[in-house]
């Protein structure tokens, strides 16, 4: 391996790090990825400290000059490929699998892919997940279709919001708005439907998976300010999504 | 032959939710294993007069043992696991008929469900959350035992 300069660990280890935390890492994965990329790169002292909303990374070689980075986050997605490709990474690295510059290559060609899921695939999952949910709820085949619908409907109202950048639980408002009222007019046009089965199949995908699981794991781990900030985050989700439903079940009654 | 097509439900419905999260494909099969196995463990209880609290619980611990388990062998984040595996276990239902009873004027039916659903949700979490750390403990021992050093996963 070439001698890798302060700036070149640095720059690579928090890319890391912030490609992490926006694809939906856990607090303390994002951390340790920057330390093990940063010492298999010959430092000598490495601190790093993650919150929700940004990286920063400091870190000393053995000459004792050191060297701190700081990222802003400000958009988070969902893709666990990106993080397990990683993970990969910063394994390979530390076991001295792949070359600095190897290293550097790769993790530029993961921050920079487009990987924005095509509509299409999000909508018919979503529908399955609705559908899925329905029969699992006890649903007959009306009630599989219905949230089919209601939650591929959901999903497609995710796919408009998402493209105006507008401020965050919009999304889950207008989710379970939707939700509902398909929900009540499935059973308008067809009484013998289960309403109930068809809205919560319908809100399904818009349970908050990755932020619970995260606030969850964030809490273990001890990172507090993070499991508290990712635990609120989805409480107001959830209520983000009843106010949708109590306001359409209110109208639609 | 109606539990087969819930079970079939069950594990589609996990699967989507990996192909919506973006779980890696090589592994989609394994996570959407974990979903369908937690929910049958919640359902069987339920069915056998266990309290739906304790279900959740058991079927939440499942997960986190399953997912460990697995993050191990495939040499994937247990995340991508936990994901699909627990979804399956919200309490969609109850969360729901806790508004529409708020809706319809049921005030204390409303409290009722609200108290189960919330206690159902941090069941859930709760068996999470001893599922990994127990996990991490007794392979923590293990590893120190036979090395002398933790594996970190």
């Amino acid at each position: 391996m070439h001698h890798v300069s302060l700036e070149e660990t640095v720059n690579l280890a928090i890319l890391a790090g912030e490609v992490m935390l926006i694809n939906g890492a856990e607090t303390s994965r994002a951390e340790e990825t920057m330390d093990h990329i940063a010492w298999a790169c010959g430092a000598s002292a490495v601190n790093s400290f993650v919150i929700p909303t940004g990286v920063f990374l400091t870190v000393s070689n053995m000459e004792g000059r050191s060297l701190t980075a700081m990222r802003r986050i400000k958009y988070r997605t969902i893709d666990l490929e990106r993080i397990a490709k990683v993970n990969e990474l910063s394994r390979r690295l530390v076991d001295y699998r792949i070359e600095f510059t190897e290293a550097q290559n790769l993790l530029n060609n993961i921050a920079q892919e487009r990987a924005v899921l095509p509509a299409v695939i999000s909508i018919g999952a979503s529908g399955v997940i609705g559908g899925g949910y329905a029969v699992v709820q006890s649903g007959g085949s009306g009630e599989m279709v219905g949230g089919f619908i209601a939650a591929s409907g959901v999903s497609w109202i995710a796919s408009l919001v998402t493209g105006f950048h507008g401020g965050q639980f919009i999304y889950e408002f207008l989710g379970g708005l939707v939700a509902a009222f398909i929900g009540i007019l499935l059973q308008n046009y067809y009484s013998e439907l289960n309403r109930d089965v068809i809205i919560v199949a319908g809100l399904m995908p818009l349970v908050p998976g990755m932020v619970i699981t995260n606030a969850i794991r964030d809490i273990i781990a001890g990172d507090l300010l993070s499991g508290i900030s990712r635990g609120l985050e989805a409480t107001l989700t959830a209520v983000a999504v009843a106010m949708g439903v109590v306001i359409a079940l209110s109208f639609g009654k | 032959m109606v539990l087969a097509a819930k079970i079939v439900a069950a594990f589609l419905l996990s699967g989507a939710i990996g192909i919506l999260y973006r779980v890696p494909r090589s592994v989609v099969f394994y996570s959407s294993l974990n979903g369908t196995i937690s929910w049958l463990i919640l359902y069987s209880l339920i069915e056998n007069g266990v309290n739906v609290i304790t279900a959740s619980f058991c079927g939440s611990l499942a997960v986190g043992i399953i997912a460990e388990t697995l993050a191990r062998l495939l040499r994937k984040p247990s995340t991508v696991f936990i994901i699909p595996g627990f979804i399956p276990l919200v309490p969609g239902r109850e969360a729901y008929t806790t508004m529409r009873y708020m809706v319809e004027g049921w005030q204390l039916e409303a409290l009722s469900m609200g108290v189960q659903t919330l206690l159902m949700a941090g069941a859930i979490a709760f068996g999470i959350i001893i599922s990994i750390s127990g996990y991490r403990l007794a392979a923590s021992f293990k590893f120190r035992n036979e090395t002398g050093n933790v594996d970190e996963n």
